[in-house]
């Protein structure tokens, strides 16, 4: 017998950026477009880089069909396209370890990975907690 | 068996490794360090170990509550002693008292100690990104550590975090059979059955001469559809325990779930006759028997079994369970009428509120609308299904307790099931995915919105589900054998979607 039971975990993805930028809160369609390299920069001009993990992982999957609405091919597509503004990363750690240790650096992470070492935005006024956040499912 | 929680709603931890990331840490921390427990008893310490060998490795968490708190009774300020209470204990009073002393207490700990009285603060409070941020520091500084593994991989399960709680363990690279076992269960409720084997295997090895392992690899042989294998290790388990109960009671939930229900029924009896059995496990092994009447169809028999629980819970001034017992009798009922008129006996027995927790009568009261709510909507009167509905939209708002949240998901998917917005169903009922009411409707919307891949994958976990709630017995069985019947149509389908 256990308490609860047993077959699937909602999942909530955080999106993170290092703890100098000034945002806290974006538009969905900013994220897409922040998410496909059309937004290079940040208001200040400091340069965008985008830290994912691995296109085919659950995760990523998730923010392809609930966010940027394109496949993991598309993604890939994107990614060897503007190598340097886009980077992958192998695990949740290592996209903290880079968007902490690199101003302008933003990423999406397991929401049950968040460190200090970075910080949350939300998206359209949301936090992950929240009900209606956007990243959020099975 | 795994550590429970004392709750009687029937609702029912990868790959990568984690490297320390706060710069703090690698600088103070080996990573073998030990978490300090700051007391200034030596008879505390001493009795630490014990706590840890009776509540992880032999899963004996009565006795290991005694131990704690003789352990605060001789240094009150034992601020980790009473954190470890309040998530030990069986007692949600107690819960909340020792929640408060640890909190109370945390300046006679050291930092890292204090930082996890925060987490645990954090979460009691609903504040879960600071929760989970301070876990991760506290993991990152003493990721070898016994106590924060444990605590780790309890809290993350408790939040349904499997993948996450499985990285853990295997981090540490510890192999306390305490942990081997949660772990094990863990890679079960990930459905990753060889990985789970493997650690039961561990445990078994680890500890030939205690019941617990036999028992817990027979849970997990069940939750894998190994129905014959399971009776063996429960029986097994009986071998080495005769006073071991739950294995017997596992035996009959088992055959259960087999389709046996007169075989359950008997061994149920012989588990009543011979135990002497703590009153609420009695009570939930009585609800189990009285299940075995809704898996054979005899809702008369069902009622009567169901009325004789409720009955003995009104005389014991258990409001609570029963007020549960009530939302199960209208779980099952064909008439959404007579649904209608058992969970108000259930919200009526909610309103006493004797012996109940105010956070358990919440949760209860959830779980009532809930059922409301799909009453509602069987009887066709959208309109009240829409007032209880907003009731329960209001009461996840302003709790962010999860059976509550996951409560109102489920019920939302139903309505947005029911006016044919699927898409807006699925956001719901993915929210709710433990649920074999709320996974039954998300295979049929995620396939009328075309996601044809998370239907079948959907469909799968719904026909391997194994658990004997009332739930599964609602719709597990009917799915299966539509699933598996060619002329069962879609549109057969559709009707089962009704209760």
């Amino acid at each position: 017998m256990v308490a609860f039971c047993c077959l699937a975990q909602a999942k909530q993805l955080a999106i993170v950026a290092d703890p100098s930028n000034p945002a806290t809160n974006f538009s969905a369609a900013e994220l897409v477009k922040i998410f496909s390299a059309h937004t290079r920069t940040w208001p200040d001009g400091k340069p965008v880089t985008v830290v994912v993990r691995d296109p085919s992982s659950a995760d990523i999957q998730m923010v392809l069909h609930k966010l940027l609405n394109m496949t993991a091919d598309q993604l890939q597509e994107i990614i060897q396209a503007h190598k340097g503004s886009i980077v992958v990363a192998d695990s949740d750690e290592a996209v903290i370890r880079f968007v902490s240790g690199t101003h302008g650096a933003i990423g999406v992470i397991d929401l049950y990975s968040l460190t200090k070492d970075v910080k949350v935005v939300k998206i359209d006024g949301k936090l992950p907690v929240e009900q209606g956040y956007i990243l959020r499912g099975n | 068996m795994i550590r429970r929680t004392p709750t009687l709603v029937s609702v029912s931890m990868m790959a990568l490794l984690l490297t320390p990331v706060v710069s703090i840490a690698q600088q103070s921390n080996a990573p073998t360090a030990v978490l300090p427990l700051t007391t200034r008893s030596a008879k505390v310490r001493s009795l630490m170990d014990q706590v840890w060998n009776l509540a992880l490795d032999q899963v004996e968490q009565a006795k290991a509550i005694v131990v704690l708190r003789q352990a605060v009774n001789i240094d009150p300020n034992f601020a980790m002693g009473h954190q470890l209470l309040a998530q030990t204990s069986l007692d949600p009073a107690e819960q909340v008292r020792e929640q408060r002393k640890a909190f109370a207490t945390r300046t006679h700990a050291t930092p890292a100690e204090q930082l996890v009285i925060e987490w645990f603060q954090d979460s009691a409070d609903h504040k879960l990104i600071p929760a989970i941020t301070a876990m991760n520091t506290v993991l990152s500084q003493y990721p070898q550590d016994k106590w924060v593994v444990f605590l780790s991989n309890l809290w993350l399960t408790q939040q349904t975090q499997y993948e996450r709680a499985t990285v853990v363990f295997e981090h540490s690279g510890l192999d306390s059979p305490g942990l081997l076992n949660n772990t094990a269960y863990t890679y079960a409720f990930l459905r990753q059955f060889d990985k789970a084997f493997a650690l039961m295997d561990k445990y078994v090895a680890a500890m030939p001469t205690d019941a617990n392992p036999q028992d817990s690899y027979a849970e997990i042989l069940r939750m894998a559809g190994h129905f014959d294998q399971a009776i063996q290790r429960y029986r097994a388990a009986l071998a080495t325990d005769p006073e071991f109960y739950s294995s017997q009671f596992g035996i009959a939930d088992t055959y259960s779930l087999m389709g046996d229900q007169n075989r359950a029924r008997k061994e149920y009896a012989i588990g009543f006759h011979k135990f002497p059995l703590p009153e609420l496990h009695r009570i939930q092994w009585q609800t189990r028997e009285a299940i075995t009447f809704i898996r054979e169809g005899n809702f008369s028999a069902a009622d009567h079994a169901f009325q004789a629980i409720a009955n003995h819970a009104h005389s014991k001034q258990m409001s609570q369970v029963e007020a549960d017992t009530y939302r199960q009798m209208a779980m099952y009922q064909r008439h959404p009428k007579q649904a209608l008129a058992f969970l108000a006996k259930a919200e009526a027995a909610m309103d006493q509120g004797k012996n109940t927790m105010p956070a358990a009568l919440q949760q209860e009261l959830a779980q009532i609308l809930r059922a409301r709510v799909e009453a509602d909507l069987n009887l066709g009167n959208k309109r009240l299904a829409g007032s209880a509905l907003r009731q329960l939209e209001r009461m996840s708002q302003g709790s962010d307790d999860k059976l509550i949240d996951t409560a109102y998901h489920g019920a939302a998917g139903a309505v947005r099931f029911s006016e044919h917005k699927y898409a807006d169903a699925v956001s719901h009922l993915e929210e709710d995915p433990n649920n074999p009411l709320s996974l039954r409707l998300l295979a049929v919307a995620y396939q009328r919105i075309g996601d044809n891949a998370n239907a079948q994958r959907t469909n799968e976990t719904l026909a391997n589900l194994n658990d004997p709630s009332l739930e599964q017995a609602l719709v597990v069985p009917a799915f299966r054998t539509c699933n598996q019947d060619p002329n069962c149509s879609s549109g057969l389908k559709n009707a089962s979607l009704k209760q």
